[in-house]
């Protein structure tokens, strides 16, 4: 019976052929269970010896159909898995990978860096009053420095702001100083279009003040954006200039080395300086009429611009400035931020 | 404004190398933008003495016959300057000139010229290609090299900012470059030798407020002609051209110095001056010929005439040909004024005239200047042209005193976060011209009259920051605790930060589209009406602020209509009433687009699961109820409720607007931000097991699920916890124009688990309400 077992478990070819096998012999009717149930008739000795033989049977069947069952198992899992085999080299499903535009990248950028350093990102108005946009920035009408903005104006008085810098006495007319913070948006200047003018493009001006604010505190500040930017190696230069809102006035310059050509430079990034105390006076007589106290008359502050597309333009070595406002995916998409 | 470094020399003798002084004139704020080599004249060039000159018959051109030195040559020109008595400028066959051309022997209406007579701009030193270098006769001997007594130049182009007006002449800048590098100033002498008139002119200013300041001086006894060679080699270095010595004394003083000057005929206006307002629709010749008509505000100066008095001159910015100096002119009345900054602004910017002399004016010219710039003016005409010189000097408004402005060392180190000494900072401050009195803090500063920008403490601690210099600014950090008002400002920000990084994450490429839109293209897209123009576009059509953003993200999906992935976002702006500030969103494929493997993820569900996706993202709770929108097909457009209020709107494109732009289906949201947030507070994790049933109602092709999802809502009471649906089916055995909507509905108590009688309980309530609103259950 061992031996006829034994050879129908290894010519069993599935789990099914085993079970039945199993139940053949070993189940409640099964041919061992028979043999077990005929030592009834034995003597004593004849059937201690017989039950011996026949348990060690039934253990070389289990064993027998333990070991079958591993193995078609065994098999089983592997015809499966080379069935469940798969090209994983064929391209997966054409998700949209989604990305921003280069200028937001840019300004979240420098947000960011700005952040680290205690800065609040605020945001505001782009058609702006001539008072927020030039008035109350020491611009008054009729100066030629107003001829350092050429402005796009609407028919109802009001402009599209030139600068960032109209948040600057925005944000003074609602809040109290200490604070720092940067202003992100979109700016607009009345100029031809060209390879590098564009009519509309984006800045970011920041704004600290508090007492015993400093230009060496304004450099500072430049100085860790420059080394976000470019590394560790950057260098900042203030360099004299005029913006009517700030005195002193500066332009300041990055040291950067051009990553295609290993070329360095000093890049005029954007005007910054100590704020014109006729800013302080505009934003504390703005507050003054709306009720609230005047906060500003023994603080000092700086101020910094940046433009955005300059930064990316030198970045990616993008030669046109035009390429950015046509929202071309072939030019969206170069533009990846892990 | 271009300044030579053989000018600024002059002032200046311990200058150093123009490389060197490009970036000091660079740390000074004189921003160098470019710094010009201007080569001497071609060799072979030679100075030649116009014999006489005759003309071509039936030409307009002239023969002249010009001694040049061991011979006298045969020119032909065409320039109408050439005459006897003047000296040239003349290449010889075999001249290369800077452009390349070589001069040669050329025959021109039967007469040889044996070379040919040169312009500025033929020579290379300078733009005037109008006419010859008209030299004085005896500038040179004739036959000299030219390029022996003109160097090669280099010249400094500076872009200027508007608030140094005193920069705009060669000695402001060598100031300011004495003051940086310590240098010795030689001032421009303007001794002269002076005589007893028999007449000169009165002057009477009627508009002190336009016009505080008028000198008037004399010059008789003139021979109108060009100027010396070493003037015109200067005027044309800085791009200016020569006229004749008057007029060119004056360009030349007012370069040097920064004051305008203008030259007045005498004879012209003997009768006396008047510096007056225009009267309403006066009217004025030009020097370029302009007719120009006049009105109050415009200050001019005038002529008294039988009856009244005649414009000569709109003040400060041109003068008029009825008194201009021509060749006849042997007397000549000199003005030195000071002009009110706004009037010769508003006057320019009117006419459209912006000269040389309106630009310093309307960016502030030293009050103070006007003996000096006409001693200066009448020292270099007495020595170019040998005339008399009057003893009379008309000076109606006289000089101005100098401003105080109280300044403090420390304060000037508080506001750098330097330590310059006080000395040193004084010291700078005295470099620049100004007067420094007091022994402590506050010391009265009186900067000179040229600076008008000197007027705040802070710009002294400017011109401190400038003279010592930026570098030693050290680099600080600063860290300040904001004041409590400041603490949310970012909110804002942060959460239209939050919606891009969620659009970018959900799949869609950002696009930042122009502010401005034509009207006509507004319309076609069905957008609001435009409210707000722009005066000044730069397209005349596109003259509207977008009242929405969609219309500009279809310009997008037009942009790329080759493109997979064709699912733009875009963060802007809109100008309605009010200026708005939105996010849309436009589909115009799947989300999921073909490959070897079926596109999916396309039409309404797909925009649909974009806004449900960033409402989830947000933890906001979003509905869309239908209603139709103009943008929108009427049939798919509905208002999204974001936390239960109204905030934009969703579905497809209206067909009508893909047709004419020639877009597939294009399906889209716009929403107003900020979105409203809800309030969130924990809800424990369920302990009790839900209990779920479905339900399937039968109702009429135009009723919405979400009518049916508020029934189930409104009477599923307080223990339904969800309704999903989850089929939507139409055809057998269901009626035509009838669809059956599934849920998968689940209840839930917090505290126990409920029994299937009060399930059964609220399902009932639910298939009554269902009933009675007129539908059928699905069994």
């Amino acid at each position: 019976m061992l031996e006829e077992a034994l050879a129908e478990i290894r010519a069993a070819a599935s789990l099914e052929a085993l079970q039945e096998i199993k139940v053949r012999f070993l189940g409640k009717k099964g041919r061992l269970t028979q043999a077990f149930k005929a030592m009834k008739g034995l003597g004593p000795e004849e059937r201690k010896a017989r039950g011996q033989e026949l348990n060690r049977i039934k253990q070389a069947i289990e064993r027998a159909l333990a070991e079958r069952e591993a193995e078609i198992k065994a098999a089983e899992l592997e015809a499966r898995l080379e069935r469940e085999r798969e090209d994983v080299s064929l391209p997966g499903l054409a998700l949209a990978p989604g990305g921003y535009h280069v200028a937001t990248q840019i300004l979240g950028e420098l947000v960011d860096v700005f952040r680290r350093m205690g800065y609040q990102a605020v945001t505001g108005p782009e058609a702006e009053d001539e008072f927020h946009n030039f008035d109350a920035l020491n611009i008054p009408p009729h100066h030629p420095a107003r001829d350092m903005w050429d402005t796009f104006w609407l028919e109802d008085g009001y402009l599209l702001r030139t600068h960032t810098s109209p948040m600057q006495v925005r944000y003074m007319e609602a809040h109290t100083p200490p604070f720092q913070i940067v202003v992100p948006g979109k700016v607009y200047r009345h100029e031809a279009t060209d390879a590098t003018h564009e009519a509309m493009f984006h800045q970011l001006e920041g704004l600290a003040v508090g007492e015993g604010i400093t230009l060496a505190h304004l450099k500072g500040a430049l100085l860790t954006m420059a080394r976000a930017l470019y590394g560790e190696e950057a260098r900042v230069r203030l360099q004299p200039s005029f913006f009517p809102f700030v005195e002193p006035g500066v332009e300041f310059l990055v040291w950067w080395t051009n990553p295609r050509t290993g070329e360095g430079s000093w890049l005029e990034l954007g005007g910054a300086g100590m704020v014109h105390p006729a800013v302080f006076k505009a934003a504390d007589d703005a507050r003054e009429k709306a009720g609230l106290p005047r906060v500003y008359e023994n603080v000092t502050g700086f101020a910094f611009g940046l433009g955005v597309e300059r930064i990316a333009m030198l970045r990616y070595g993008i030669p046109d400035i035009r390429y950015f406002y046509s929202n071309r995916l072939a030019f969206l998409r170069q533009f990846p931020r892990p | 404004m271009n300044v030579p470094y053989s000018w600024l020399r002059e002032f200046l003798p311990g200058l150093p190398e123009p490389e060197a002084v490009r970036e000091v004139l660079d740390s000074l704020g004189l921003a160098v933008e470019e710094v010009r080599r201007l080569p001497a004249p071609p060799a072979g060039v030679v100075f030649g003495r116009v014999l006489k000159a005759e003309e071509v018959p039936g030409t307009e051109l002239k023969k002249l016959e010009v001694d040049v030195g061991r011979e006298v040559v045969t020119l032909v020109s065409g320039a109408q300057g050439a005459r006897a008595g003047i000296g040239l400028a003349v290449a010889r066959p075999g001249v290369v000139l800077p452009d390349g051309t070589e001069i040669g022997e050329r025959e021109i209406h039967g007469v040889t010229s044996e070379g040919m007579a040169l312009s500025p701009a033929e020579l290379g030193v300078g733009e005037y290609a109008g006419g010859l270098l008209e030299l004085p006769a005896d500038a040179l001997e004739p036959g000299r090299e030219l390029a022996e007594v003109w160097p090669e130049e280099v010249v400094f182009e500076l872009e200027l900012t508007p608030n140094r007006a005193d920069a705009f002449s060669v000695l402001g800048v060598a100031r300011d470059l004495a003051a940086k590098l310590e240098l010795e100033l030689v001032e421009p002498p303007v001794d002269v030798e002076e005589s007893p008139v028999a007449r000169f002119v009165t002057v009477e200013v009627e508009d002190p407020e336009g016009c505080d300041r008028y000198l008037a001086r004399y010059a008789g006894g003139l021979e109108i002609g060009p100027s010396p060679l070493e003037a015109q080699r200067r005027l044309l270095a800085v791009g200016l051209r020569p006229i004749n010595n008057v007029v060119d004394a004056t360009n030349y003083t007012m370069w040097e110095l920064g004051g305008p000057l203008h030259a007045f005929d005498l004879e012209e206006v003997a009768g006396g001056i008047v510096v007056r307002r225009a009267k309403a629709g006066e009217k004025i010749v030009t020097l370029d010929g302009e007719e120009r008509r006049l009105v109050p505000d415009d200050l001019v100066i005038a002529r008294k005439v039988a009856g009244g008095t005649e414009p000569v001159a709109v003040a400060g910015v041109m003068g008029a040909a009825n008194s201009e100096v021509t060749e006849k002119t042997r007397e000549v009345v000199l003005e030195a004024a000071h002009f009110d900054p706004v009037r010769v602004r508003l006057t320019a910017r009117r006419l459209g005239l912006s000269t040389d002399s309106s630009y310093r004016f309307e960016r502030g010219v030293d009050p103070n200047l006007p003996p000096r710039a006409a001693a200066r003016f009448l020292h270099l005409l007495q020595r170019w042209s040998g005339c008399t010189v009057g003893d009379v000097v008309v000076d109606v408004g006289g000089d101005k005193p100098r401003r105080e402005v109280p300044f403090r060392p420390g304060y000037a180190n508080r506001l750098l976060g330097t330590g310059f000494d006080a000395a040193s900072q004084l010291a700078a401050l005295e470099r620049l011209g100004c007067e420094v009195a007091g022994e402590a803090e506050p010391y009265a500063v009186r900067p000179p009259t040229w600076r008008v920008d000197l007027n705040i403490e802070e710009d002294l601690v400017e011109e401190v920051g400038r003279i010592l210099g930026y570098e030693h600014v050290p680099t600080e950090p600063l860290a300040l605790i904001p004041a409590p008002d400041n603490l949310n400002a970012e909110e804002p920000y942060r959460r239209e930060e939050a919606l891009r990084r969620a659009m970018r994450g959900l799949g869609g490429w950002e696009a930042i589209n122009y502010t401005w839109l034509s009207p006509a293209y507004l319309s076609l897209a069905r957008a609001p009406e435009p409210r707000r123009f722009l005066k000044n576009p730069m397209d005349q059509s596109k003259n509207a602020l977008r009242t929405a953003l969609y219309p500009g993200l279809l310009e997008t999906l037009a942009a790329n209509r080759e493109e997979h992935h064709r699912f733009f976002f875009e963060l802007g702006h809109v100008f309605l009433d009010v200026e708005e500030t939105r996010l849309a969103v436009v589909l115009g494929g799947p989300l999921v687009e073909a490959g070897w493997q079926p596109a999916f993820g396309e039409g309404y569900p797909a925009v649909k699961g974009v806004l449900e996706a960033l409402a989830a993202r947000a933890g906001a709770r979003v509905e869309v109820r239908p209603q139709p929108h103009p943008p929108l097909h009427p049939g798919v457009s509905g208002t999204v409720f974001w936390n239960d209020e109204p905030r934009g709107f969703i579905g497809r494109l209206h067909p009508q607007v893909e047709e004419a732009l020639e877009l597939g289906p294009v399906h889209l949201f716009e929403l107003l931000l900020p979105l409203p947030e809800a309030e969130r507070s924990f809800r424990d994790l369920p302990k009790f097991p839900p209990a779920r049933r479905d339900l399937a109602v039968v109702v009429p092709e135009n009723v919405p699920h979400v009518e049916i999802l508020d029934l189930v809502r409104r009477f599923g009471g307080p223990y339904l916890e969800a309704a999903e649906l989850f089929d939507v089916y139409r055809g057998r055995p269901l009626a035509e124009g009838q669809k059956s909507l599934a849920y998968h509905l689940t209840f839930r108590h917090p505290d126990r688990t409920l029994t299937d009688a009060e399930v059964d309980e609220e399902m009932g309530r639910i298939v009554t309400a269902v009933l009675e609103a007129g539908y059928k259950i699905r069994e």
